[in-house]
């Protein structure tokens, strides 16, 4: 279980930019449950992520995660149970170690960063299975640095990387947005792939209405801080993409967008 | 193509690095290297006396020598570089000041070149003499160790009221701590004592002063490379404090100091070039122990005396050179 | 033929810091002045050993040792006290200035009688015919113990992880680690390198000099540059290789300049052309985009 509770988090505090983005904002996300969240620009979904992954303090409030209250941890040490994916598929991987080398560190998550190889030769033929489903011929370019890959191949990687280990939960951060539509087709189902074979937690910031609705058991609409819209299980089959875009477009003429 | 230009660069300075040394060695005169550390009016009397003093004792520049000068600009590093080079190409390595010198030791000690060290304090505290002055290895000098006890006594004369003499130095100096420890052992036979202030760079020397100056009566210069190069910003102050400074070469009393009985860096040179001279004609550089500067160059500024209403007695200007009056 | 030794003796010594400046500049981004005050941080401690009677070879560990206290400091300045990359280094710096001038009791401490790293039994024992060579042999026995033992800490889960935070530091937190801890110890690890080169610099030279240090962060940088250049779009395991010809080129550089009898005022500004040539010959040094979270 993931869960905000009562987050209060105000920007630029005292100064004459004072904007309050959540006030007394809570949301609790049961185990295993896929959620998808949209909103207009502006609205908090990157910082409620950031607050979740302890990138940003919240002013206020609480996080909780299983039933551990992590609002004081570390951003690094909540990661111990967290996988993220960002935008940018950059972030994701270190653009100047080989593809060989930046999996062998994601496999090592968790676990002491010594003084012993950095590769785990028994794992390479693991390593290739896992590239090998992921269909883009990565597993023939072991020792290729990251950075010579292509968006779509980096963030295959990313996504691929981050899910490596026992994670419970996985933050996905608009991670097909910088993709070209086919690509980000194939991301978001890979994504779905993994998240259902690992059982995980999953939180999903995205633009496109359409994977909100096709992926996922819930989707939450953000507005200024505010959730206007949270429909699981049926209710959220039930939904058409129609009544979304209009409760969007609704929201962001409410902005001036 | 960029790559080849930049080969072919680096190709062609080693090139003509090789080229320029086999054209050194092809010569059959004397080549002697003159290794200088610093860029400094002491200094560069140094060099010159050097020449003199060789060319006197029959090794005239362009007859016999070739001289190769380098001057490390204070770079430790390049010091280091230069006495090597000079170590390979030289038959003879004149080295000037403290550090060069060392450098130059210890590059011709597997070569075996003698090295004529100058304008060194402390040749036996540095490591380049024994206790008798002398050597094991081809090495042998001269040392500008100040005449301390000299300008005690002439600051005695010229100030008989003066109790507090300041002393200005930099920690980093070596020089300067022999010289300073000169000058603390020496004072208390003259009636005086010593208040020292220790800098780290020129920019120091303002508050270093305003700190010291309430102190003390006058100040003295060592030979001291970092204040001898912010002499003007020295003056500035003792000035406003009306307090005079005494210099430790002629050139500081030209520009302001009040008088020295100092180091006469030319005929320090020239000493050093006969040394040479005497090791061209076969001697063991380590026999010979280095020799000191006799003081006794005593000069001084009558235009700053009248400024501070001093008087200087007329036994000390009888014996001394009003630098105004050349 | 002299000079050509000279410039390997001085050039492997300096690519000894050369390493460590690759570790901070080029790995972690970090323009780290410690290294001014570092280099003869490692030779006023293996100086005083030395005057004191240590073995020479056993210096060199010590020294190593003082230069990664003086980057664990640099780096807490920076980590824990939140202060700007350049001003920690150069507070280490200042510091260590006094520092050095205690350790070493005064500001020049020679040791020409003694034995020393390049003048003992083993050096004697070389054939005569190498002789000559005697300081490269054992420079060179240095550099390539340093330079094979950081090829393979590189390639460690420990080395991953110092590539990793100077290339991407997210990467470093989402893998559950202290990027900050990682940091301090890419410039521990540079420092001991930095303070080793100063160590076997008094070695050779046979004296320590409090002002040795000056300009060590601009030949370390310098190196790492010229060698980045030279042998571009390479993976870290050559960048090795490269600090360590880029330094001696630069020794080369500065040795060509001195034989072909250039007035010396003029040194620094021949050099600075050169370095300048080089850079564009070998195309602009391109910096890495860096991402933040």
């Amino acid at each position: 279980m993931l869960e905000l509770r009562d987050v209060s988090k105000v920007y630029s505090p005292g100064s004459v930019n004072e904007n309050c983005l959540f006030r007394h904002f809570s949301l609790s996300i049961p185990d295993s449950q896929f959620v998808s969240v949209v909103g207009s620009n502006g609205s908090g979904k990157t910082s409620m992520l950031n607050m979740l992954c302890g990138s940003i303090p919240v002013d206020e409030g609480q996080i909780l995660m299983g039933s551990q209250d992590i609002t004081k941890i570390k951003d690094f040490k909540r990661y111990r149970n967290i996988g993220r994916v960002y935008q940018n598929p950059a972030m994701g991987t270190c653009g100047s170690m080989t593809i060989l080398e930046n999996m062998s560190m994601a496999d090592n998550k968790g676990k002491s960063f010594g003084i012993t190889p950095g590769v785990n030769k028994r794992r390479i033929d693991e390593y290739r299975e896992l590239l090998q489903k992921l269909g883009l011929g990565l597993e023939d370019k072991l020792h290729t640095p990251v950075g010579a890959l292509s968006g779509g191949q980096r963030q295959a990687m990313a996504l691929l990387m981050s899910t490596m280990t026992s994670i419970e939960f996985l933050i996905l951060d608009e991670h097909t947005a910088a993709l070209d539509p086919k690509t980000a087709e194939l991301i978001m189902k890979l994504t779905d792939r993994l998240v259902r074979e690992k059982h995980l937690t999953t939180l999903m910031v995205t633009h496109n209405l359409r994977y909100a609705l096709e992926y996922g058991d819930r989707i939450i609409m953000l507005h200024e801080g505010h959730i206007v819209l949270d429909k699981a299980g049926e209710e959220k089959a039930n939904l058409a993409l129609d009544e979304i875009l209009a409760l969007f477009n609704q929201i962001s003429i409410e902005c001036g967008n | 193509m960029k790559k080849q230009l930049l080969s072919l660069l680096v190709v062609l300075v080693l090139v003509l690095s090789l080229t320029s040394i086999a054209g050194a060695e092809a010569q059959k005169t004397y080549t002697i290297g003159i290794a200088q550390f610093a860029e400094h009016p002491s200094l560069d009397n140094c060099r010159i006396g050097f020449i003199e003093g060789l060319a006197e004792a029959g090794y005239v520049e362009g007859e016999n020598v070739t001289y190769v000068v380098q001057n490390a600009q204070t770079d430790m590093g390049l010091a280091q570089q230069i006495a090597a080079q000079m170590a390979q190409e030289c038959d003879l390595v004149c080295a000037i000041a403290t550090p060069m010198a060392q450098a130059a030791f210890n590059a011709c000690m597997d070569s075996g070149k003698p090295v004529i060290y100058t304008a060194v304090s402390d040749p036996v505290g540095s490591m380049l003499a024994n206790a008798e002055g002398k050597s094991d290895k081809a090495i042998t000098g001269s040392c500008d160790l100040l005449p301390v006890e000299a300008q005690l006594k002439m600051i005695r004369a010229i100030l008989p009221e003066a109790k507090k003499i300041g002393i200005l130095y930099t920690t980093s100096e070596t020089n300067s701590e022999s010289q300073l420890k000169l000058y603390q052992e020496t004072a208390a036979a003259y009636d005086f004592e010593i208040v020292a202030s220790g800098i780290s760079t020129g920019a120091d020397i303002p508050l270093a002063l305003d700190t010291l100056l309430p102190q003390v009566d006058c100040m003295t210069n060592l030979t001291d490379n970092t204040v001898v190069s912010y002499l003007a910003v020295v003056l500035d102050k003792t000035n406003a404090a009306s307090k005079p400074v005494f210099g430790s070469e002629i050139e500081q009393v030209k520009n302001g100091c009040l008088a020295s009985e100092g180091v006469e860096y030319l005929s320090l040179g020239k000493e050093t070039g006969a040394l040479a001279a005497q090791v061209l004609e076969g001697t063991f550089a380590g026999d010979i122990a280095f020799v000191s500067s006799e003081g006794g160059d005593m000069c001084y500024n009558s235009e700053v005396a009248a400024q501070l209403n001093i008087t200087i007695p007329e036994a000390e200007a009888a014996r001394g050179v009003d630098v105004t009056k050349e | 033929m002299g000079i050509i030794i000279g410039i390997f003796e001085e050039g492997m010594i300096y690519a000894i810091l050369a390493l460590g400046v690759l570790i901070t500049y080029r790995i972690l981004d970090f323009p780290d002045l410690t290294v001014d005050s570092s280099f003869p941080l490692g030779a006023a401690v293996s100086a005083i050993l030395t005057v004191n009677g240590m073995n020479p070879l056993l210096t060199l560990p010590i020294a190593a040792l003082a230069g990664a206290v003086s980057g664990l400091v640099t780096g807490l300045i920076h980590v824990k006290c939140h202060v700007r990359d350049l001003l920690s280094g150069i507070i280490t710096m200042t510091g260590l200035y006094s520092i050095n001038l205690r350790i070493a009791g005064r500001a020049n401490l020679p040791f020409f009688n003694m034995e020393t790293l390049f003048d003992n039994g083993f050096t004697t024992s070389f054939p005569t015919f190498l002789q000559p060579y005697s300081k490269m042999i054992v420079v060179l026995i240095v550099l390539l113990l340093v330079k094979l033992l950081l090829d393979l800490f590189m390639k460690t889960k420990a080395g991953f992880l110092l590539r990793a935070v100077g290339d991407n530091q997210t990467v470093v937190t989402t893998l559950a680690k202290d990027s900050g801890l990682i940091k301090i110890e890419g410039l521990v690890i540079a420092n001991a390198l930095v303070a080793l080169a100063g160590a076997v610099m008094a070695q050779k030279n046979r004296v320590f000099d409090i002002s040795m240090g000056t300009g060590a962060i601009v030949f370390g940088l310098a190196a790492v540059i010229i060698g980045m250049n030279l042998f571009k779009n390479i993976s870290f395991i050559k960048g090795t290789t490269a600090a360590i010809v880029g330094s001696i080129i630069y020794k080369a550089c500065v040795a060509a300049a001195l034989s072909m009898g250039l007035v010396p005022q003029d040194l620094k500004l021949i050099t600075a052309v050169l370095f300048l040539l080089i850079l564009v010959l070998g195309g602009v040094h391109k910096k890495k985009v860096k991402f933040r979270a």
